[in-house]
């Protein structure tokens, strides 16, 4: 039965891709195999760092402190990569759930998916290094089995707290994903501290080196290392054994029965959520339609997070790149980092723009409204927040990177570009829609189907190089082509707004209609 | 009586497949029209190109004596509202907010509107999900607030596909009183649903559409004169019966 309920898993990850998707799932696996190879090989390269004499010649820094140092920071950063990383995506809960309906008991069901979900690809290389990481340091054979009980029961751990930790994002969104960004760009700056002025800071690391070791081995790798490089006995070795296993077990009965209790009750419940205040302003600024469908695009999560990153990469990034000496970087990246804000917007709103509604758009076509007048305003709509956007960032552009190009010469490469990406989603909208849920939020799910993001983010930044690289004496010339093709995308597009109508008809309608 | 539908030489595809099958169909005004059919027969095509929501290959459609064509478009369908199977809901909103939107889209007087559309949901027993978001609601009260939106409209004709599905007893009654209340209004309405009693019960003309075409049209008077001998129920297997098929299962 467990063989079948996995080919059915199978079955249902690959019907649910098309033929681009199973080729991205190729690359996928080979990443994986990439990945295990790496991690084990850093693994393997840290713990051997001082057995080598030839290392000892290289690096005579390289005392037995700060050996176990490196060995600390390595353990805990790659706790810290595991904890991330730790993939709980495999199963379909709803699909899974159907086969409550023809008899499955639910225990058993519960069990099996438990187990399938522990299996994940990815969770078994993690579990996998650890495994090569501490075994290579064991001396005794008790710490193979203290070694192994505290690798699961890190695993189950990191499993049971993630499991909480959606929720709590479900909850307070906005709240934990500012807090992840922060961290994360919070992180990279520090990097980019250290690595100006890695000297120093050793200097000041060295003394205390014995004091950060004691501290770094109470940390969750320094915890998991310890069982394997500490010599504690046998009698030690069984409590701790028997310790670990206990807690194994409860969290394993704890998780087994929140899949019990996920198969029961398939929604995720959220609190009761009165009038919206944001669809009431919407209404108010952008009109029936737009307004409507704006407020779709805004309450989705997916989008709540682009609009948080939209937000936070320009203001880490760009005064970072204004300090860079290097004037390509000014002149190229900023630009085109810049004039990829609007464009992310625009691909929000406009390349599945009849994906967040799906069946709904029914109802719109049964109003007293011609249809043409409704995508109209909608069309519109989309493009006003991008197009204020676009107006902020030339402005900012002409003001702080005065380097850069002339008023008409940035003005015409940012409608250029702009106009580009508008002509690239509306194809995208009518010819590869894709119903957008609540969910749609993982690989599997995307709201914007993966093959147009690929094609959007390979587009930016070429484009950014086409449009935006200086070519002295030829710069006339670019901008003249540039001014023509936008002439022609806006004449065409403003006297065709009714084809949009034949295409949705054409294209969506009847998709909709048997969905 | 004038006719407030009428249909001539209908034709519906989907890639090969004919659904409607040169469909000539005349429903009076102010009538409860009962539509029933084995499943696939076309009913709720014939309701989805009614509500212009699926286009045709051929043939003629009058709406309150207008030709239904894109440029009558707007008109008619101010006149025409419906709830179809699985009924059309705006997921994210409260039904509240959705019953508000659809009557602001309809041009419907604001004013008394939300004492109406309380009363209503009261009567069909949703008055306390008014505030709840309409992808929490169970099927049934998806169909009650479908139901209830589109009674708001004020339409002249109300197309209902399988009303009745999935809702209780005692609002499937109140539904009933309902649309008798239209009915004395002047609104015209087609029913399609598996439920013959209560279409037997409700609807003044009754066709039997099988095969993407109407094979019987019980009109009142051929109703009285049938239905002193039968049932709707036997009359239906009669027509839609398909010879030889009670073998298959022997081996039960």
């Amino acid at each position: 039965m467990f063989g079948r309920l996995l080919a059915l898993n199978w079955k249902i990850f690959v019907s649910n891709l098309n033929k681009f998707q199973l080729l991205l799932l190729i690359g996928y696996i080979m990443f994986l195999g990439i990945m295990t190879v790496n991690l084990v090989g850093t693994a393997v390269v840290v713990l051997l760092l001082d057995s080598e004499p030839w290392m000892k010649m290289q690096l005579p820094w390289l005392t037995p402190e700060i050996y176990s140092f490196l060995l600390l920071v390595f353990a805990n950063t790659y706790w810290l990569m595991h904890f991330s990383f730790t993939n709980l995506r495999l199963l379909n809960i709803a699909e899974n759930r159907k086969l409550l309906g023809f008899g499955f008991p639910l225990k058993k069901l519960s069990k099996y998916l438990m187990i399938i979900g522990f299996c994940h690809p990815v969770n078994i290389i993690y579990n996998f290094t650890w495994i090569v990481f501490l075994m290579i340091q064991v001396s005794n054979f008790y710490q193979v089995l203290v070694g192994i009980a505290a690798i699961v029961f890190n695993y189950v751990l990191i499993y049971s707290i993630k499991h909480r930790f959606i929720k709590i994002i479900e909850r307070r969104f906005i709240a934990v994903v500012a807090g992840f960004l922060f961290l994360i760009f919070g992180l990279f700056q520090a990097v980019s501290l250290f690595a100006e002025n890695s000297q120093q800071i050793f200097y000041h690391i060295i003394p205390r080196v014995d004091t950060l070791n004691n501290f770094l081995s109470w940390s969750p790798g320094g915890l998991l290392t310890q069982t394997v490089t500490e010599e504690y006995g046998w009698l030690n070795a069984a409590i701790i054994f028997g310790f670990l296993c206990l807690l194994i077990g409860l969290i394993v009965v704890d998780h087994f029965h929140k899949t019990c209790e996920g198969l029961n009750n398939p929604t995720i419940k959220k609190e009761e959520q009165q009038t919206s205040k944001l669809w009431s302003f919407l209404r108010k600024v952008m009109g029936k339609n737009a307004g409507k469908y704006y407020y779709y695009v805004m309450i989705h999560p997916y989008n709540k997070l682009q609009l948080l990153t939209l937000a936070i990469v320009p203001v880490v990034y760009v005064p970072l790149l204004l300090q860079v000496k290097y004037e390509a970087a000014q002149t190229i990246l900023i630009p085109t980092i810049l004039a990829g804000i609007p464009v992310a917007l625009l691909a929000m709103g406009m390349a599945n723009m009849y994906g967040y509604e799906n069946r709904e758009l029914l109802m719109h076509l049964q109003f007293p409204v011609k249809l043409e007048k409704q995508l109209k305003e909608r069309f519109l709509g989309v493009i006003i927040l991008p197009l204020m956007v676009f107006y902020l960032i030339t402005i900012f552009e002409l003001l702080v990177i005065p380097q850069i190009v002339g008023v008409f010469k940035i003005f015409v490469a940012n409608t250029f570009f702009f106009l580009c990406f508008m002509v690239l989603f509306i194809w995208s909208s009518y010819y590869q829609y894709q119903k957008a849920t609540y969910t749609s939020f993982s690989y599997k799910h995307p709201i914007i189907p993966q093959k147009v993001t690929f094609v959007i983010s390979f587009a930016i930044f070429t484009m950014g190089y086409f449009i935006f690289v200086p070519i002295p004496g030829l710069e006339w010339y670019r901008i003249t082509i540039m001014s023509v093709v936008i002439v022609v995308i806006a004449v065409y597009l403003w006297r065709h707004v009714g084809f949009l109508v034949n295409l949705f008809k054409k294209q969506i309608l009847t998709r909709l209609w048997t969905e | 009586m004038s006719e407030a539908i009428s249909i001539k030489g209908l034709i519906k595809s989907y890639d090969e497949h004919i659904v409607l099958k040169e469909l000539d169909l005349s429903i009076p005004k102010g009538s409860i029209f009962g539509l029933i059919g084995p499943n696939g027969a076309g009913k709720s095509t014939l309701i989805g190109v009614l509500t212009g929501l699926l286009s045709f290959d051929d043939g003629y459609i009058h709406i309150n004596e207008k030709h239904f064509i894109d440029e009558n478009e707007a008109e008619i369908k101010r006149d025409v509202a419906s709830v179809l199977q699985p009924p059309l809901l705006f997921e994210q909103f409260t039904s509240i907010e959705f019953v508000e939107y659809v009557c602001d889209i309809y041009e419907i007087e604001k004013q008394g509107l939300l004492e109406k559309a309380y009363s209503l949901m009261d009567f069909f027993e949703i008055k306390d999900f008014a505030k709840t978001k309409i992808h929490k609601l169970s099927s049934g009260s998806r169909k009650k607030l479908a139901f209830v939106t589109a009674v708001l409209t004020e339409p002249k004709i109300l197309l209902l596909d399988e009303p009745f599905e999935a809702v209780d007893v005692i609002s499937i009654d109140r539904m009933k009183t309902v649309l008798r209340r239209l009915k004395e209004k002047g609104v015209t309405m087609i029913i399609t649903s598996h439920i013959l009693e209560v279409v037997e019960n409700l609807c003044d003309d009754i066709a039997i559409l099988h095969q993407g075409g109407i094979i019987a049209y019980l009109d009142s008077v051929s109703r009285k004169n049938l239905q002193e001998n039968s049932s709707l129920h036997e009359i239906f297997s009669e027509y839609v019966k398909v010879e030889g098929k009670d073998d298959v299962v022997d081996w039960l």
